[in-house]
């Protein structure tokens, strides 16, 4: 059966069972992306899914359950379980459902045209063909892929709350390999807006540029250093540390920002925004996983923790009111606490001011191990980072295998200099961004 | 989960663009996680998934499909989808199936599903109380319980029909060690593809009591100084090691493209020749386990290192069609919506011969890293990363005070090399990998192993 159908069932079932509170959170997503390898498409695939979560308030407790499998039996299935796990919940935390009467925003008009299969492998190809044509060390490994994806998000509930938020986007980009007749190295770039606008030479030679950047690159001394990190890296890193700004994470012990809002917690010079409708994100959200209405505000504002980020139960355990963080992973999700697009607010300074700030350092441009080197209950932090060394305030030879440590709450503090060059990853809520930021004496192990 | 007639009906028009392969994969999933902080139940996720992946292949060409739904008319909208991006002729008649049953080597006890919250909840609280019990220091403890019921079938053109039921259950306990102004943790999440007889191997308080352990011994760490160093790597989640500075390396879904350090290094020395390497997805109730691969092919024990040569890799169907290999039941995929490739599933460094204490006393000062946390790798560049959980200074033979903050970085096919003492006791552990074919169980490990140079992250 339909979504729409299936939801009559639900409301019908929990009619009869007399669930007085409930929601419906549903997404739906249709994608198709192209692969290419050596001169040819290689994969071409197409995928349809959707899935639907239902959550229901029993004795003040929430219960959750979740399918893909649209049937009358299904429904009742569903509710069933719903309540059954509703009835184990021991938290003292209060459960809502959100009544109506938040004002909501208005996503922009959607400008991103869905490309059809064709466009798509061509412009693949093409994407392919510049980048075995930017270098002639460009290696076969070498891949361009394009995706388009469209999503809906909708959520409604018992107290009459009926909201939807729709998004679609195209992506393209490169991984490119090369092989200098020893050792093999890569590059890559991508894109996200509409596949007409997109500069595939371009793209193929940023990609190609990032690999033979990297040529010859070797470890450096273990020490103290003056460290540049660029955009893209420092995005990483305030990504995974993001979970520490949750008023769930702090509640719950988990984070060492308890009791630390209107403290200085990091240079004058940081600001940390938290903006679900930022024109760089390719999701942008009015509405959060408990359909609060979604807005922009400051985490960080000169240094001062101004607040944390809530969802509506750690709000009212705290008394304050929800930020419209409730955040979901997916549809299937509990509702946690989470930033949408989230990035450091540029302050002065082009990516050379920056280096010609640190003097003498190293420059990273990418960290990897997040998941496992980056710890947020610590803020401690020991990642593998790759870049350049930087020589009299400029970018020289490549750097590899070495490790950045320091402590996430620490480095806050130590922040020197903030640049205007942004830099946006995408991430859980949206996309995560920030300009190349200047952190002094920091260790490095190497050689 | 689908007729007979349907899959025919799929497989026939996934083929009738010209596709020399195709292969139908549904799935039925439950899944329930139950997660506790400060030992009370918090959330309950509790998912049912279900839909079909439908690929098909021309020569080493690929297109994929997938659908969240197993009604007919969406399996068959899949196949057509699928089918519309070639162009060709049918090369093929009908498809007659063959139903294959492939023997359960790892029965189930219990089945999650038919117990209720309460059994589960109390096992973990009863280990988060422990790890609670443990020290006034312990600050918080979280805890969860997974289980999951995965239901597949998969039918190809070529005839096969095969099924499989995946039932896999794991815990989880996280403490933080805190003096107020700084925390630490330690956790430990033993898993099996099994049902709650799990529960059975393992007591939950001595659980509780590792992860706050672990917490308290590095809230009173120090840092280790970084630099180059030999490494003492503790059996058990150790095999991360292995696992990322070369298993992925040899993953057909790298060695294919030309994407990975090991390229044409078969039957080469590419080890230390005291490293013998083991993927085998057959060991009874292992987390990675399985009965068939994603593809229907048998789980098979492969021998990727002998003494230091290299073997063979992990191949599946696709890819084993551009390196001109059989598939070597290596084909996963977390589920429908991900198009399957080659994986690891329970992936050791073989036992050795080295006695752990000659392993220790070898090495004047070092690092003893005593369990690990995860770890990655760009399979292209072989530049690893993982960190260490709980390590210690090695100084003139002997372990000496905690350190904490320590990370391990090289490149792996350097290291491998560098394995130059390999103990006696094998034990493996439980981690989540994650490749382009999605979050997949995958077992680590080794026994205590010496790897003579690594550059050590720290302070």
């Amino acid at each position: 059966m339909t979504y729409q159908e299936f939801k009559e069932v639900v409301i019908g079932i929990s009619a009869e069972l007399q669930i007085a509170d409930y929601e419906l959170y549903y997404t739906e997503s249709d994608s198709a992306s192209v692969e290419t390898f050596q001169q040819e498409i290689k994969e071409y695939s197409t995928d349809s899914s959707m899935g639907v979560c239902y959550r229901c308030i029993k004795d003040g407790k929430a219960g959750y359950a979740s399918t893909e499998n649209l049937t009358a039996e299904e429904a009742a299935s569903l509710v069933a379980r719903a309540l059954e796990n509703a009835k184990s919940i021991e938290s003292e935390e209060e459960a809502f459902i959100h009544e109506k009467g938040d004002s909501y925003g208005v996503l922009p008009e959607n400008t991103c045209k869905e490309p059809t299969g064709g466009e798509m492998k061509e412009a693949a190809l093409v994407l392919q063909k510049e980048m075995y044509a930017a270098d002639s060390r460009v290696a076969d490994g070498t891949q361009s892929f394009v995706a388009y994806g469209r999503s809906t998000y909708a959520l409604c509930n018992s107290k009459g709350l009926d909201l939807e938020d729709k998004a679609s986007y195209t992506l393209c980009g490169g991984l490119a390999l090369v092989h200098d007749g020893e050792e093999m190295y890569d590059g890559s770039e991508d894109k996200d807006g509409n596949l007409e606008d997109f500069d595939l030479k371009e793209i193929a030679g940023k990609a190609v540029e990032d690999a033979i950047s990297t040529i010859g690159a070797d470890s450096v001394p273990s020490g103290k250093y003056n460290v540049v990190f660029m955009g893209r890296a420092f995005a990483q890193l305030l990504s995974t540390y993001d979970s520490v700004f949750s008023a769930e994470a702090v509640q719950k012990g988990m984070s060492l920002l308890k009791d630390k809002e209107g403290e200085k917690i990091a240079a004058d010079i940081v600001t940390v925004i938290d903006d679900p409708m930022h024109e760089k994100s390719l999701v942008k959200r009015t509405f959060d996983g408990e359909g609060v209405a979604t807005y922009e505000k400051n985490v960080i504002e000169n240094g001062v923790l101004k607040t944390l980020l809530h969802n509506l139960s750690t709000a009212a355990k705290a008394g304050v009111k929800s930020t419209g963080n409730g955040q979901k992973a997916s549809y299937a999700s509990t509702v946690g606490v989470g930033p949408f697009t989230f990035y450091l607010k540029p302050v002065e300074g082009t990516e050379e001011d920056i280096l010609s700030a640190a003097g003498n350092g190293i420059c990273i441009k990418d960290v990897s191990g997040l998941h496992a080197g980056a710890n947020p209950v610590t803020g401690d932090f020991s990642l593998l980072a790759a870049g350049f060394r930087i020589e009299n305030g400029k970018k020289t030879s490549p750097v590899k295998s070495i490790t950045v440590s320091g402590n996430f709450f620490t480095m806050l503090k130590e922040i020197d200099r903030i640049g205007t060059d942004m830099k946006f990853i995408r991430s859980r809520g949206g996309k995560c961004g920030s300009p190349s930021v200047l952190v002094r004496d920091m260790n490095i192990a190497g050689q | 989960m689908l007729s007979q007639k349907i899959i025919r009906e799929a497989l026939v028009r996934a083929l009738s663009t010209g596709a020399d392969y195709a292969e139908v994969f549904a799935e039925h999933t439950r899944q329930k996680t139950i997660n506790l902080v400060s030992a009370k139940v918090d959330k309950i996720a509790d998912a049912v998934i279900s839909g079909v992946g439908i690929r098909i292949f021309k020569g080493t060409r690929c297109v994929v499909g997938s659908a969240s739904s197993l009604d007919d008319a969406a399996v068959l909208d899949c196949a057509s989808r699928v089918a519309d991006a070639l162009q060709g002729v049918p090369e093929h008649g009908d498809v007659l199936l063959r139903e294959r049953i492939f023997g359960d080597i790892h029965p189930v006890r219990i089945v999650p599903a038919g117990v209720e919250n309460a059994c589960k909840i109390d096992y973990v609280r009863e280990a988060c109380l422990a790890a609670k019990e443990y020290s006034q220091e312990i600050s918080q403890v979280t805890g969860w319980f997974l289980e999951v019921d995965h239901k597949i079938l998969i039918a190809t053109s070529e005839g096969l029909l095969a099924t499989d039921r995946q039932i896999r259950t794991r815990v989880n306990v996280s403490a933080i060690a805190s003096d107020g102004s700084e925390n630490q943790t330690g956790s430990t999440a033993p898993g099996a593809r099994k049902g709650l007889e799990l529960f059975e191997d393992f007591d939950p308080k001595e659980l509780g009591r590792k992860a706050a352990r672990q917490a308290v011994t590095m809230l009173h760490a120090g840092y280790i100084n970084a630099g180059v160093m030999p490494v003492a790597i503790e059996n058990g989640f150790g095999g991360v090691i292995f696992h990322e500075a070369c298993g992925h390396s040899l993953e057909a879904s790298g060695v294919a493209l030309g994407q990975s350090q090991f390229c044409g290094k078969l039957g080469q020395q590419i080890a230390n020749p005291k490293v013998t390497a083991i993927d085998d997805g057959t060991i009874p109730g292992g987390w990675g386990s399985m009965n068939i691969d994603d593809e229907g092919t048998p789980a098979q024990r492969k021998v990727l290192i002998d003494k230091g040569i290299l073997k063979t890799y992990m191949v599946d169907k696709l890819n084993g069609r551009r390196m001109g290999m059989e598939s070597t039941g290596s084909s996963r995929r977390q589920g429908y919506q991900f198009a399957p490739t080659s994986r690891m599933t329970n992936t050791y460094i073989d036992a050795g011969e080295d006695r752990d204490e000659d392993i220790i006393a070898s090495i004047e000062y070092g690092l003893y890293a005593k369990d690990m946390g995860g770890g990655s790798v760009n399979p292209v560049t072989g530049q690893f990363n993982f960190s260490v959980r709980e390590g210690y200074v090695i100084r003139n033979g002997k372990i000496c005070e905690p350190v904490r903050g320590a990370s391990l970085v090289g490149k792996g096919s350097d290291v491998i090399m560098n394995i130059d003492m390999v103990g006696k006791n094998v034990a493996r552990a439980q981690g989540m990998c994650g490749a382009s074919s999605g979050s997949i169980p995958t077992d680590v490990g080794q026994p205590l192993i010496r790897v003579s140079s690594i550059t050590v992250g720290g302070r």
